[in-house]
């Protein structure tokens, strides 16, 4: 188990370990907001020329979502998007080793089940 | 990394479309040879270019009590190099820009430069550079995906501070401030991609190293021995 997973361990353990440094983050800060760093640069930009954020025009007009809920349902469907195209590339190679002659090691691991 | 809309002078957002522009149009020519050629690679690119869409949508929170964009770029610039790794930025950048207000049409050009450009050709350098050497070529994609993502808010730190010089220190000074905001955001997502791409990678050696040979991504003898070793464990 060790052995064939240890990958897959190191990747959990880094995921609990960054969770952990979030949860660190928010209880020790606790004025943290985690609004976007892009919003903070633009913050930034603000105090640097005096110029107030809201006075920023786009050069470019833009459509904005109206709403919270419509941003992460957009970002929810790109990620979609991608998670669809990642699945039909892994799972056409696993179809085709299905159609391969199988090596002896997958053989074993399809009788064991 | 998304420099909003507005918040680069026109100069600067015409100089950054001008550097994006034929890095783009190499990619899409090296794009429509690659898949007029060899169908093959086809998956592979779905794959490496599916985690730039899926991890760019993504907005993690880091240390700084900010949240940020992971950029996913890595795994594609080893496959494939950094010109069709932009084209697949730049699709992910327009999506971005038209229907989320993440980045703009203008400071597209600037935002397509610091991920798709600099970004890549960064973890380009890194992959060429220990290739063909004993690093592991789990450390050697991990390294390219955590510096990849990591370059690509340098460069919008520098792009930032080259528009907005402080009064006092000029462009040093505000990089510095920018870089505060960006690159030390970025230092645990930067890592936590690294880990993960470098996981994909390990799945892609498993099931289809045959791709990764033919494309030269490493060498047929450790690519092979790596997938062997998975088998084997199992």
């Amino acid at each position: 188990m060790l052995r064939k997973y240890w990958f897959e361990i190191l990747a959990a353990v880094a995921i609990v370990v960054f969770v952990g440094v979030f949860l660190a983050t928010a209880v020790l800060n606790p004025d943290a907001e985690f609004g976007g760093s892009d919003g903070e640069g633009s913050g930034v930009i603000s105090e640097i020329t005096g110029i107030p954020e809201e006075d920023f025009e786009p050069l470019v007009p833009q459509w904005e979502p109206p709403s919270g809920e419509i941003e992460s349902g957009l970002f929810a469907l790109l990620a979609a998007i991608g998670g669809i195209v990642v699945g039909y590339g892994f799972g056409q190679w696993r179809g085709q080793r299905k159609d391969a002659p199988a090596p002896v090691s997958e053989t074993a691991r399809d009788i064991n089940v | 990394m998304h420099i909003m809309e507005g918040f680069l002078p026109a100069t600067w957002a015409v100089v950054w479309w001008l550097v994006a522009l034929p890095c783009l149009a190499w990619g899409i020519i090296q794009l429509k040879r690659l898949i007029e050629t060899d169908r093959e690679a086809l998956p592979l690119l779905g794959v490496t270019g599916g985690f730039i869409f899926i991890l760019s949508a993504l907005k993690l929170p880091s240390v700084t009590g900010s949240c940020s964009h992971p950029t996913g770029t890595g795994l594609s610039t080893v496959c494939f190099g950094p010109w069709i790794t932009s084209v697949v930025c730049a699709v992910v950048l327009l999506f971005q820009s038209l229907f989320l207000a993440h980045g703009g049409l203008s400071t597209m050009g600037a935002n397509t430069v610091s991920m798709g450009v600099v970004g890549p050709l960064v973890g380009y350098g890194i992959y060429r550079a220990l290739k063909n050497t004993k690093v592991n070529m789990f450390i050697t994609v991990f390294l390219v995906c955590a510096f990849a993502d990591l370059f690509t808010y340098v460069t919008t730190s520098l792009q930032l501070a080259l528009a907005y010089p402080a009064e006092v220190g000029g462009v040093f000074s505000s990089f510095t401030v920018f870089l505060g905001i960006f690159a030390v955001t970025q230092i645990p997502l930067a890592i936590i991609e690294g880990v993960i791409l470098a996981l994909v990678f390990k799945y892609i050696v498993q099931l289809k190293p045959e791709i990764l040979v033919r494309l030269g991504v490493f060498p047929e003898a450790r690519v092979m021995a790596a997938h062997r070793g998975f088998a084997n464990a199992a």
